[in-house]
């Protein structure tokens, strides 16, 4: 079987994806392909980035409480998805990231986009996708004790973050369909986005409005009650 | 012989990226018609025609995509006419449709791919790369539809208990609100119970071991190898330069011979190959069927 099931194969995984494989196809990028095919390296690089913290994830001690945690929020955003106009994907992942740390948000926000494709649509964007919702998550575990203090940085968090989603997703059809990177065309890219953008911003800062109290309460009570 | 959707997950998904990717890495007009040629008859055969809000969709995105090159760059030097001051030139207009091409020919290999990759196949190549995120993947499905049973059950309760009104919208927002909170204190906490009781049968004591409906057999082998072979051979031809395109200030094919000619054939196999494995499988089904 070609299976990566061995700890010691996990483990090579970690060293070999940052230090070999990612700096080799950048460079393999930059020789063998022309200047027009950053597209390809990117979503190669993407691709690698995710199995690297994916990896770096089943090697840590997680226990299965924080396992089902992660599903059931996972799930949440999911079906979130399905809502018109508004997406809650963002300020769930936020949310899980700030009470149950960056792993956890990270994970929360890679499979959201994983697993909603396959009602949405998987395609090469999907790992474009799962990197920066992860990302997303990822940061705000890393800035959990302010954002979980004041509110007023939480909803600056949610609108930087619907930024930075749009702009990640802008520089990948920028680079799709030119195969380079054209600053024109990525502008041009970003002003036929704004409404996207402008609805992204807005979701992340109503749920996240919306969302805050009532789901710090119910993590912490399950902290408390269960001590997670 | 199988039919193409029967063979093991792993392969199917080496495959796919195979043919998606050889469509991606070369802007090659040639190779991206194959391509999307070999794409959408796999899409066809499989789904039967396939709906045809799909085909005009597709069809609409790669009109939209093929002209906005020529309208946002002006390089090339044949000129076919100016448009508010600037000059439409034909190579960027063949760039477009190269463009429009590859990008149409993925999305129609990734549409297949979703349609044969389902949930299952999908759990078993992530179970093999990590069982616990397989296990995140399956709970996460489950929990999908359970939300939506847990949700009708606690808006019942709560309007037999008369606390759920929807006569106005407000009432009627403030109502959805609780039942969503509800359902989410619940479903967070019966999950610790889950947790619980998992650890409690066990869970993580040792390693997992998994159920597999699928193994790699010979024919999974050899699809791995033939689909990473004429890859291979297709890397080869952009490496050494034969599939090079030169589309500014004049579009022009670099063909260097017999290379060229192997890069396209590779992948006019590696596009047609699953369709035909469909077509052997069609024509074997109707030879095979008893006529009284």
């Amino acid at each position: 079987m070609i299976v990566i099931r061995s700890k010691a194969a996990r483990d090579v995984l970690r060293c070999v994806i940052p230090f070999l494989l990612i700096p080799a196809v950048v460079l393999l990028g930059a020789a063998v392909f022309s200047e027009k095919r950053h597209a390809f390296v990117s979503l190669a690089v993407a691709g690698l980035s995710v199995v690297l913290f994916l990896t770096g994830f089943e090697r840590q001690k997680t226990g299965s409480r924080r396992l089902v945690i992660v599903s059931v929020m996972t799930a949440l955003a999911v079906v979130g998805r399905f809502i018109p106009v508004l997406k809650p994907v963002a300020a769930v992942t936020i949310m899980t990231a700030i009470y149950l740390g960056g792993e956890s948000g990270f994970l929360v926000g890679a499979m959201t986009a994983l697993i909603s494709n396959f009602y949405f649509g998987q395609g090469p964007w999907t790992p474009f996708q799962m990197l920066a919702w992860g990302l997303i998550g990822l940061f705000a575990g890393l800035l959990a004790d302010p954002l979980r203090r004041n509110r007023v940085l939480l909803l600056v968090y949610g609108v930087v973050s619907g930024i930075f989603y749009s702009m990640t997703m802008d520089i990948w059809t920028v680079m799709w369909y030119g195969g380079g990177f054209d600053p024109q065309l990525y502008k041009s890219a970003i002003i036929a986005a704004i409404p996207h953008t402008t609805a992204y911003v807005v979701s992340n800062v109503v749920f996240l409005a919306l969302m805050a109290d009532p789901f710090g309460e119910k993590l912490d009570r399950l902290r408390v009650k269960y001590g997670v | 012989m199988r039919s193409f959707s029967d063979f093991d997950p792993i392969a199917l998904t080496v495959y796919f990226f195979a043919a998606a990717g050889s469509a991606m890495f070369c802007m090659e007009p040639v190779n991206a018609v194959i391509s999307l040629l070999g794409a959408v008859t796999l899409y066809v055969v499989r789904s039967r025609g396939g709906k045809l809000r799909t085909h005009l969709w597709s069809a609409l995105l790669f009109i939209i995509m093929a002209l906005v090159n020529p309208v946002i760059t002006h390089n090339g030097k044949t000129v076919l006419f100016v448009f508010n001051d600037d000059p439409i030139t034909l190579e960027s207009l063949i760039f477009g449709l190269t463009s429009a091409t590859v990008i149409t020919a993925v999305l129609y290999w990734f549409m297949t791919f979703s349609q044969i990759m389902t949930s299952d196949r999908l759990l078993y190549v992530f179970g093999t790369l990590s069982p616990k995120l397989a296990l995140v993947l399956s709970m996460t499905l489950r929990y999908v539809r359970l939300f939506r049973t847990r949700w009708r059950q606690t808006q019942q309760t709560q309007r037999a208990l008369g606390l759920y009104k929807d006569d106005n919208i407000i009432d009627s927002i403030r109502g959805g609100l609780r039942v969503f909170s509800i359902m989410m204190t619940w479903s967070l906490e019966s999950g610790i119970t889950t947790a619980d009781s998992m650890a409690a049968r066990g869970y993580g004591v040792c390693r997992r071991t998994s159920f597999r409906r699928y193994r790699i057999r010979r024919a999974d082998a050899a699809l791995i190898a033939v689909s990473l072979a004429l890859l291979a051979v297709i890397c080869t031809g952009i490496a050494l330069g034969a599939l090079h395109t030169d589309f500014y200030p004049e579009f022009t094919l670099h063909s260097s011979g017999a290379l060229t000619v192997l890069c396209h054939i590779s992948c006019f196999v590696l596009a047609f190959l699953p369709s035909a494995f469909e077509a052997a499988e069609a024509i074997k089904w109707k030879y095979l069927q008893s006529r009284s």
